[in-house]
């Protein structure tokens, strides 16, 4: 058995500046505000430069129930990479005065090691200690402004966080009590022989609590509300960053167990992506309030997702996955870093943009334009990746419904993209957040760099 | 390998090229920079026929072409430049005309003459019928210069469709022979398998006569004389009608090798000879006379080639290109001086420039074979040949000679006659220039004959064994000669014939037999073409838009609504999606469980019935 505490360095990386951010505050409120997102940063990079050194290392299975192998490195990577930007649109908020603390950053960082710790799961238990690390800072960011908005955003979060993990946990009951292990390697073995409606509705239960990570249906009620009630900042990250560990953890399981056992998991997932993007798009039509539309975007988003999971085991499942969850982490930042830097919540306030800030005009296009999945933009591929590796495992007709929703998608991306484009009724506005305007331009050029180079590189 | 073989053709094709594109801008060069580029041409010829190189180079996939200079290769590529330069420094002279465009006009001489060259070092079908083509397509632009004489571009139009005609022949011999052989060496023809090697021959034999204005293609020759005279010296000499002869000398081993295609070419050309040299002699017009002449010269050089004499026909040729352009030229000079070619109205114009004079009358005698004139001992080599080979064969030659003799002298006759000519311009010294020189040429060319030279000949030519003119025949022959011209020249028959004059009506034959089915086969299928195809393609359209009518009258609404109501229908279904989202947190915790417990059922129960 190996136990190296140094296979876990990225992670105590991440930990170590969040706490050490955390001692900052304490000692110092006013001065350590202004180095926690600093030591922040610092651990985040530190899992960076620490995930791609382990990426060339051997990998394996580290005390018993965490595995290092290429989705836990890539994840840790995208993780650390996604929630850089969002501790730059934090500072934004904080800069404008607007309703955050700093104790944003700490959270971010704690939440983005829940985030890791899920992708690398390999035992139900560490799957449920990671999922309550990954959602209760999100809680308190949510609520974190302290004014209405936010603290019933933080409310529904908590409660549906609340309730949906205790069905994962009764799951994990279940699955246990069937098995009579919770490792991944072992559950593999011993839900062959298990009565298949049992198992159903163990995974049934599983899957509640990590739909409600990934932002999908059943699990999506929160997103619309915390997206709108809670800083913008904040609405980005867990839109983002949670996503991520979800989907890792989501692979994962289907890899290790659950091709392994009787029930017909593939069909649930399949309903369950359906029913997600469906509702995703159709909800998201008539929304004037952008938050409310990119929220509604991003649980669309979940349901693609989803397919490559589906696919498991068809070869290009994890690299569509992976790829996708990349490319979706930079095309909704940069999305978010547009609301971040005009400062303006409702359709209405977006006329004119083009005129103002032509550059980051353009930037939200490019990244509205890559979630409807136009060429040459990252999404565009990895949704190419994910309904070629859908089509390949079988379900074929859930490609079919996957790119009728795209179509249907951009209508209301394009609801939101026309206006910035006409001249504005009234000239003159706010000057756009530099450092959010920044990220945008950063977001959307990655989109397109990853959206070139990796139609370059990744097999078709 | 060697630059050479490019550079001799290339000097001469991209000079002119260079002057057509000029353009009229180059009128006042152009007459130097040709005479320049020929006589360096000259050089290059000459130097060619001394080192005899070759080059090849790749063409298509697994075909080489190549150019190289053997040893009648050599023969012509002198002959030609030589000649070209001769007349285009009479051309530079030239007053009349070519007064106008001199750039196009020595440009296309120019490009003409580099295509013959090609022609003539080609060594294999592929570039041959490169310089074949561009050949013929100058010989259309150079009989039709005057394009605004309407005539003209009909008769340079008759000439070139012509030869075309035959030159589908070389078209169907080149596909035989890679057919046949695999490749389109020139030297491999005659190894080629069964059927091949015999359409091979037909095509070679067809082309060959078409541009040789043999029968029965020879009418075009005589459309070609509304040319300027330079461009008839040099179409009726060293070029155009000589490759014809030139093709069959070369391939002499393919017409051996068929049998038949060596009988028929022989046949050919000492029936043109005969024909023809009736037609030269029942004509009026000096420069009808003279092409009806070349026909008939150049049916000796044909039979030549059937009959084998390799060496009496290169030597013909070369005598012949000599004596063909001084008389043109000459014909030229009346031509500007006088503004005609009839011969009745040329009677005395030999008489008001002697240097003109001399020359057309000793060039005339050598057309004649009147001894010791150099057509007297080439004409004799081939018929030597000839008489070996079939009797008849000689004894229709023979005849053909005679009547050569009969028409020199007619044309002698006419313009040494003394009589009053009005309105004489004098020649200029350029275009006096040449003709000494071409009229030495022709009256001495006869030296081949000699046995040594003609030994030396032979072995330039590879026609080793090929007997030289004989004593016997060359006496006879020569008396003959001298006495039909004495009887010319004393008693000037003004021998008419009305089927000659007009050349046997072979133009109107071929209108006849040719041109008027084809046009109407052509103008029934254009009828076809329009009521049919045509037909049923506006059908297509007209039957396309009533199909689109309809559509949009009785199906677009259809679909127009159908494309409405889905829009709708979305709509519809996004406010119903929204309808979950109430803002109730009770609400969604019930409706998570209900959306789980759907789920679970739903899979259960996939399960239990599968």
């Amino acid at each position: 058995m190996r136990d190296d505490p140094l296979d876990l360095l990225p992670e105590l990386f991440v930990l170590f500046g969040a706490v050490l951010g955390l001692l900052a505050l304490t000692v110092s409120p006013k001065g350590g505000a202004r180095w926690v997102a600093w030591l922040c940063a610092l651990g985040l990079t530190g899992c960076l430069v620490t995930a791609v050194v382990a990426a060339f290392s051997p990998g394996g299975t580290v005390f018993g129930s965490y595995v290092l192998d290429p989705l836990t490195n890539v994840v840790r990577g995208v993780a650390a990479l996604a929630t850089l930007p969002c501790l730059v649109l934090a500072r934004g908020v904080l800069a404008r005065g607007g309703g955050l603390r700093p104790e944003a950053h700490v959270l971010m960082s704690l939440a983005a090691l829940g985030t890791v710790t899920l992708a690398g799961a390999g035992d139900l238990l560490v799957l449920v200690a990671a999922y309550l690390l990954a959602s209760v800072p999100g809680y308190a960011l949510a609520g974190l402004s302290g004014d209405a908005p936010g603290t019933e955003a933080a409310l529904k979060y908590y409660l549906v966080g609340a309730f949906l993990g205790v069905l994962t946990l009764t799951g994990v009951t279940l699955l246990y009590g069937l098995a009579g292990t919770s490792a991944y390697p072992g559950l593999g073995g011993a839900l062959r022989a298990v009565p298949q409606a049992a198992v159903v509705c163990a995974l049934v239960a599983l899957f509640a609590g990590v739909m409600f990570k990934a932002g999908g249906v059943p699990g999506h009620f929160w997103v619309p509300d915390v997206t709108e009630g809670a800083p913008a900042a904040v609405a980005a990250f867990v839109t983002t960053v949670p996503k991520l560990g979800a989907f890792a953890a989501l692979l994962r399981m289907a890899e290790e167990f659950l091709t392994s056992s009787a029930a017909d998991w593939r069909l649930l997932l399949a309903l369950v992506s359906v029913a997600t993007m469906t509702l995703g798009n159709l909800a998201a039509f008539r929304q004037t309030n952008v938050r409310r539309l990119l929220a509604y975007s991003t649980i669309s988003q979940a349901g693609y997702l989803l397919l490559p999971v589906v696919a498991v085991p068809a070869p290009l499942a994890r690299p569509a996955l992976l790829f996708y969850l990349g490319a979706y982490a930079v095309t909704n930042l940069g999305a978010f870093a547009v609301v971040v830097a005009t400062g303006r919540d409702t359709l209405d306030g977006y006329p004119g943009l083009s005129g103002r800030s032509p550059a980051l005009a353009c930037a939200l296009a490019v990244c509205l334009l890559g979630f409807a999945g136009t060429p040459p933009t990252a999404v565009f591929l990895g949704k190419v990746m994910a309904f070629t590796a859908v089509w390949q495992g079988g379900y074929a007709w859930l490609a079919v419904v996957a790119a009728l929703n795209t179509v249907a998608s951009l209508f209301y991306y394009l609801r939101w993209i026309v206006p910035v484009f006409r001249p504005a009724p009234s000239p003159g506005g706010d000057v756009p957040v530099r450092s959010a305007a920044l990220t945008a331009y950063a977001a959307a050029t990655a989109s397109l760099v990853l959206g070139v180079a990796g139609g370059v590189v990744l097999p078709p | 390998m060697s630059a050479l073989p490019w550079l001799l053709p290339a000097l001469p094709g991209l000079a002119g090229v260079a002057l057509l594109v000029t353009g009229r801008g180059a009128d006042r060069v152009a007459p130097v920079a040709a005479v320049a580029v020929t006589a360096v041409a000259l050089v290059l010829a000459v130097l060619a026929a001394l080192t005899r190189p070759a080059a090849t180079t790749p063409l298509f996939a697994g075909l080489r072409a190549g150019l190289a200079v053997d040893g009648l290769s050599s023969v012509l590529v002198v002959t030609v430049c030589a000649v070209a330069a001769a007349i285009l420094v009479f051309a530079a002279g030239d007053t009349g005309e070519v007064r106008r465009a001199r750039a196009r006009f020595f440009g296309l001489m120019l490009l003409f003459t580099a295509a013959m060259l090609v022609t003539v070092t080609a060594t294999d079908l592929a570039l041959l019928l490169a310089g074949w083509e561009v050949m013929g397509a100058m010989s259309y632009a150079l009989i039709g210069f005057v394009w605004r004489d309407g005539s003209a571009v009909r008769s340079a139009e008759v000439a070139f469709v012509t030869t075309r005609a035959g030159d589908v022949g070389l078209y169907v011999a080149a596909g035989c022979a890679l057919a046949g052989t695999g490749s389109l060496e020139l030297a491999g023809l005659a190894d080629g398998a069964r059927p091949w090697r015999d359409l091979v021959a037909a095509g070679v034999v067809a082309a060959a006569l078409g541009k040789s204005a043999q029968l029965p293609l020879s009418f075009w020759l005589s459309r070609a004389m509304v040319g300027p005279s330079p461009v008839s010296a040099l179409l009726h000499s060293a070029t155009m009608v000589a490759a014809g002869a030139y093709l069959l000398l070369r391939l002499r081993p393919l017409l051996a090798a068929t049998g038949w295609a060596m009988h028929l070419v022989a046949w050919a050309g000492a029936l043109t000879a005969l024909l023809l040299g009736v037609v030269a002699l029942a004509q009026r017009d000096l420069k009808q006379l003279l092409a009806a002449s070349t026909c008939a010269q150049l049916g000796f050089m044909v039979m030549a080639a059937g009959v084998g004499a390799l060496a009496g026909g290169a030597a013909h040729l070369v005598a012949h290109a000599a004596v063909k352009s001084l008389l043109f030229l000459c014909a030229g000079v009346w031509l500007a001086a006088l503004g005609t070619r009839d011969l009745g109205k040329l009677r005395g114009a030999a008489r008001r420039d002697r240097v003109v004079g001399v020359s057309f009358g000793v060039g005339a005698l050598a057309l004649g074979g009147v001894p010791p004139l150099s057509l007297w001992v080439t004409k004799e080599s081939i018929l030597t040949v000839a008489a070996r080979w079939s009797p008849w064969l000689y004894a229709v030659a023979l005849a053909a000679a005679l009547l050569s003799a009969a028409y020199a002298a007619k044309a002698v006759a006419a313009v040494w006659a003394s009589g009053d000519v009005r309105g004489w311009r004098r020649p200029g010294p350029l275009e006096r220039l040449p003709l000494p020189v071409l009229a030495l040429a022709a009256a001495t060319f006869g030296l081949v004959g000699l046995p040594p030279v003609f030994d030396a000949w032979r072995r330039l030519l590879g026609a080793d064994g090929e007997p030289g003119p004989g004593a016997g025949g060359l006496l006879l022959a020569g008396v003959l000669a001298l006495a039909v011209t004495a009887a010319g020249l004393k008693w000037r028959v003004p021998w008419s014939l009305p089927g000659a004059r007009d050349w046997l009506g072979l133009e109107r034959a071929a209108s006849f037999l040719v041109v008027r089915p084809v046009m109407a086969l052509a103008r029934s299928l254009a009828r076809f073409d329009d009521r049919v195809i045509d037909g049923a393609v506006n059908g297509v359209g007209r039957a396309g838009t009533a199909l689109a009518r309809l559509l949009r009258e009785k199906a677009e609404a259809g679909v127009d609504g159908l494309v409405r109501d889905v829009g709708t229908g979305t709509g519809e279904l996004a406010v119903l999606a929204r309808r979950p989202q109430t803002g109730l947190v009770h609400t969604y915790l019930a409706q998570a469980a209900v959306w789980l417990l759907l789920l679970a059922v739903v899979i259960a129960l996939t399960g239990w019935t599968c």
